[in-house]
């Protein structure tokens, strides 16, 4: 009998020595996000997070130029937004959006260089368009941006077109047909994760405005319709967000009660306000640049290319891993105020009052 | 431990087919058998004959019209492309109708297919019990599979019938679909404030794993006593032999209790059954009776609390929103 | 009292692993052995240390005790006893006792004349355990990763450990593992429901052999798998889905840590498609 016991302790050492030099072997990290043993915990390869990390370094700023001698607005013809600044700030912000947006194409990305004061190309107007929509982010948005803000290269990381854009999904062909109609679901939705639900789950939550909540906020029914179809379109936004942030549902809920804000971590409110930015941006910034841009750079359906949350996290939980580049643009952080119409532009610092009619549809469901 | 322990059937006698047990209505059995060796190294290696029979027939071809039509539109979704369709074959559904259709009849491409192969399946689930009550019946048999395939059906009925009109929407029940049910499965929990919470369910899963626990028990019990005969079990219930004795005795002493070679399959039948009528019941009660299962456990004191690691914020909807808002806007 | 009728003559001392005729004895029902003792005082320990993090939580209500491992900073080293170290002595005691009871099912096997299906079976329950709460705990580097012990509290765990993968339904193990779990429990169900139906025939009826039964799923499915068969089908089956459980957590985080449904890329991209 004395064989069979050495037998299983050479069993049992070789299983652990196994996994040891496995364990040993698999580089991963974690961090925890709740309370210990709740699971609620991030797991990624060192691999991931160190490639992250090289694709996230922000680009050295340029130094900083005089404030003094003639404003741009005058020094030069057609400064519509940035006429405030001196000439050296100026220029010195037009380097950078081009090492920004267009290093290779460089300023006849977007100028005519005979004529810098031209508006023909439409990259130029709709350039224009994205340095209110980014001083408009920095000011208004900072319960979701805070002090980090955002610049131009959060999103285009030295590409003329961000790499995370998004278009409204046809209807499929086959749902006016006899057979064959997919409900708008039930194909590799790359939008949700990979997963089998609706392939566009961003036109509802971050071009229109429709329920996202869908879970009851008492025990019992008391007449909370929302289905296990709209289900199933939230949880289409919710891989969005997860995928495009490199995080997991468990950094924003404490899954085992999805709805409740005292279970959920505090960034689930940042990710709350960033929904709504992300809506108001592709209806004020976005949608109406739609004639502007040339059909080449519109959807199927003919709309304007939209933001969701990949195109500033791409795939970083901050932008840039929370780079702050925006310290350095202090320019890009002032709200934009048209000078022929300063007095119609609202105070954006101050909290905007709250409508008491809107307060009932922006309550829980 | 080298020695030989009945995995597998190391030598196989192959003489003539055997014969069923004659019945009346032998007709309707085939004549032809066919032998497998390969199958016979765990079981018998014989294959057939089957019993056709009207209500065998009638429910295969119930069954072949469902799933043509389930699998014809999941075709036809990726535009009929044989390649695409092996592709995506995980990813494609055969959709319920949308919810706001109710439990009228919809357009044929917008759920009536699936009301059609959800008939179908239905009418061919429910003739193939009535073949194995009729099966049984017709050999003198108990009609103890028949009420185990009827808890199944129970299942089966609540989440694509009996829950969906009671909740006034076809758009309730399960799509047909590989990863499309289980998107529908995580989506039913998460609507329901979490389905862990659900006593039901819990329940189902206790069986479940309980059932699973059970037959390696006993599936382990019949092997290690099998040299004595032990797989022979009816002969063991009714003339006890010494492999019932060792196979009791083994459970006696090891936890102190023990089945009968008979009562081990009554424990076996019971485990398995309340698996899906307890799980029938926790998905009937989950948005007709309880519509947040999480909050149900906190109202009951079942939901366990842990000790605050981050500060809680307030739902940023009922406080003032630092930006303009669409009015229109809901949550 | 405790004596079946035929139990005294195979009450026969003898035919132990370890330890001699030392513990070779029976209280009550019970077979003791150099096993049963050994179960006995990891047991009994590790149930005085589950009453023990019980009393210090703030709850006797037996579905909210929560005893949670150690906060992931403590990685692989032992944590105060109030902060998981706990949790660490009881999983060392549920190990212990329930390889104990593997070795005592061995040693009765043995003394029965029995072979050893049932420690064999039983000791793929404990390497699903282990899996949980050493394999993966050990190769993610934190015993944090293990589950805490308690009856909701666990399944907290296991709703937001598969939230850390977004969808855990698309684990393939995971699929299999569930596919067994549901198969193994139809199999039981036709099991015991033949053998009832044999033994438990119709009005007027003798008891129904092996010639019935073959015949019955012959005639209904147009295969019977055999007395024999359908044993070493289930313990298959079974076994499987213990395993394929083992697996699908096990690959969780040490081999993938996006989201499961993304995992299915390759399906989609594979180069037969072009």
């Amino acid at each position: 009998m004395s064989g069979f016991i050495a037998k299983l302790v050479t069993v049992v050492t070789l299983i652990l020595t196994g996994f040891a030099v496995l364990g040993a072997s698999m580089s991963t990290e974690s961090a925890q996000l709740g309370y210990s043993g709740t699971g609620m915990q991030q797991v990624a390869f060192k691999e991931d997070l160190e490639a992250l990390v090289a694709a996230s370094q922000a680009p050295p700023a340029f130094p900083p130029a005089a404030s003094d001698g003639p404003r741009s607005s005058t020094a030069y013809q057609n400064v519509k937004v940035l006429g405030h600044l001196s000439t050296g700030e100026f220029t010195r912000l037009m380097t950078a959006i081009t090492t920004w947006v267009s290093p290779v194409e460089g300023c006849a990305y977007c100028h005519n260089t005979e004529n810098l004061a031209s508006d023909e190309l439409y990259t130029k107007v709709v350039s224009r368009r994205m340095i209110e929509m980014t001083m408009a982010i920095n000011a208004n948005f900072k319960s979701h941006v805070k002090e980090t803000g955002v610049t131009c290269y959060t999103c285009h990381r030295g590409q003329p077109v961000p790499n995370q854009i998004w278009f409204t999904a046809p209807e499929s062909p086959y749902a006016a047909r006899l057979v064959g109609d997919n409900a708008e679901q039930n194909q590799p939705a790359a939008l949700a994760g990979m997963t089998s639900l609706p392939v566009d789950p961003l036109t509802p939550y971050l071009a229109g405005s429709e329920q996202i909540r869908v879970i009851s906020t008492g025990a019992l029914p008391d007449g909370n319709r929302a289905s296990i179809k709209q289900t199933e379109w939230t949880y289409g936004l919710m891989m969005h967000m997860s995928t495009s942030l490199g995080v997991n549902c468990t950094y924003c809920h404490n899954t085992r009660s999805m709805a409740e804000w005292e279970q959920s971590p505090p960034a689930r409110a940042v990710a709350f306000h960033g929904i709504r930015m992300v809506r108001h941006l592709n209806n004020e910034y976005l949608t109406p640049l739609t004639s502007v841009f040339p059909p080449a750079r519109r959807g199927a359906l003919g709309d304007a290319p939209k933001i969701n949350c990949g195109t500033c996290h791409n795939g970083a939980f901050k932008p840039l891993l929370g780079a702050q580049m925006l310290k350095d643009y202090k320019e890009l952080a002032a709200p934009y105020v048209p000078t022929a119409t300063t007095a119609a532009a609202p105070p954006p610092a101050e909290p905007a009052p709250v409508d008491p009619a809107a307060a009932p549809a922006l309550g829980t469901p | 431990m080298s020695e030989y322990q009945n995995i597998f059937t190391q030598i196989q006698v192959q003489g003539p087919p055997e014969h069923p047990i004659p019945i009346a209505d032998q007709h309707w059995r085939t004549r032809g058998t066919f032998f497998s060796r390969l199958v016979g190294r765990i079981g018998s290696a014989q294959f057939g004959p089957i019993f056709l029979g009207g209500y065998g027939i009638a429910s295969a071809f119930c069954f072949f019209i469902a799933f043509e039509i389930i699998g014809l539109n999941m075709w036809a979704s990726v535009g009929w492309s044989p390649t695409e369709f092996v592709r995506q074959l995980p990813w494609l559904a055969l959709e319920p109708p949308p919810p706001s259709l109710g439990l009228s009849l919809p357009p044929l491409n917008q759920g009536g297919w699936w009301l059609m192969a959800g008939f179908f399946l239905t009418v061919s689930i429910l003739l193939w019990w009535l073949r194995t009550f009729q099966r049984a019946k017709a050999l003198g048999m108990g009609t103890h599979v028949a009420w185990a395939y009827a808890a199944a059906i129970w299942l089966y009925l609540v989440l694509g019938f009996i829950r969906p009109v009671l909740m006034g929407s076809w758009g309730e029940a399960v799509p047909f679909g590989i990863f499309p049910h289980l998107d529908w499965t995580a989506a039913f929990s998460i609507r329901y404030g979490n389905l862990f919470y659900n006593p039901f369910h819990a329940l189902s899963i206790a069986f479940l794993y309980g059932s699973t626990l059970l037959f390696a028990m006993h599936g382990a019990t019949v092997l290690a006593v099998s040299q004595l005969g032990g797989d022979r079990e009816v002969g063991q219930i009714v003339d006890r032999g010494t492999a019932a004795e060792r196979g009791a005795l083994f459970w006696r002493w090891t936890m102190g209790f023990n089945a009968t070679f008979e009562s081990i399959h009554r424990w076996a039948w019971w485990f398995a059954v309340l698996c899906p009528l307890t799980g029938g019941i926790g998905i009937l009660l989950t948005g007709t009776v309880v519509d947040n299962w999480y909050l149900w456990a906190v109202k009951h004191n079942f939901a366990p609390q842990y000790p605050a690691v981050y500060e809680t914020v307030p739902d940023p909807a009922t406080q003032p929103l630092p930006y303009v808002v669409d009015p229109k806007e809901k949550s | 009292m405790s004596l079946l009728s035929f139990e005294r003559r195979y009450r026969v001392r003898g035919g132990t692993l370890v330890g001699g005729d030392l513990f070779d004895f029976w209280v009550g029902p019970f077979y003791v052995g150099f096993f049963g003792v050994t179960t006995i005082f990891f047991s009994l320990i590790g149930t005085a240390l589950i009453l023990w993090a019980a009393a210090h939580g703030p709850t006797w209500n037996i579905w909210q005790i929560n005893i949670e491992p150690p906060p992931l900073q403590y990685g692989l080293t032992f944590a105060p006893l109030m902060e998981g170290g706990l949790w660490q002595l009881i999983t060392i005691c549920a190990i212990g006792a329930f390889v104990s009871w593997a070795l005592r099912q061995a040693e009765i096997g043995r003394k029965l004349g029995m072979g050893y299906h049932i420690p064999v079976a039983y000791s793929v329950a404990i390497f699903a355990y282990i899996s949980l709460v050493v394999i993966r705990p050990v190769m993610l580097g934190a015993w944090g990763h293990g589950f805490p012990y308690g009856i909701f509290s666990h399944l907290d765990w296991v709703s937001n450990v598969g939230y850390q993968y977004l969808h855990f339904h698309y684990n393939p193990a995971h699929m299999i593992a569930v596919s067994f779990f549901f198969t193994t429990t139809l199999a039981l169900s036709l099991h015991g429901s033949l053998i009832l139906s044999a033994v438990n025939p119709q009005k007027g009826e003798s008891v129904k052999g092996a010639e019935h039964e073959d015949t019955f799923f012959r005639d209904h499915i147009g295969y019977s798998i055999g007395a024999l068969g359908i044993h070493r089908l289930g313990l298959f089956l079974a076994l499987s889905a213990a395993f394929w459980s083992a697996i699908c957590i096990i690959i969780s985080g040490p081999f993938w840590t996006r989201g499961w449904p993304e995992w299915w890329t390759w399906w989609l991209s594979l180069p037969v498609w072009n």
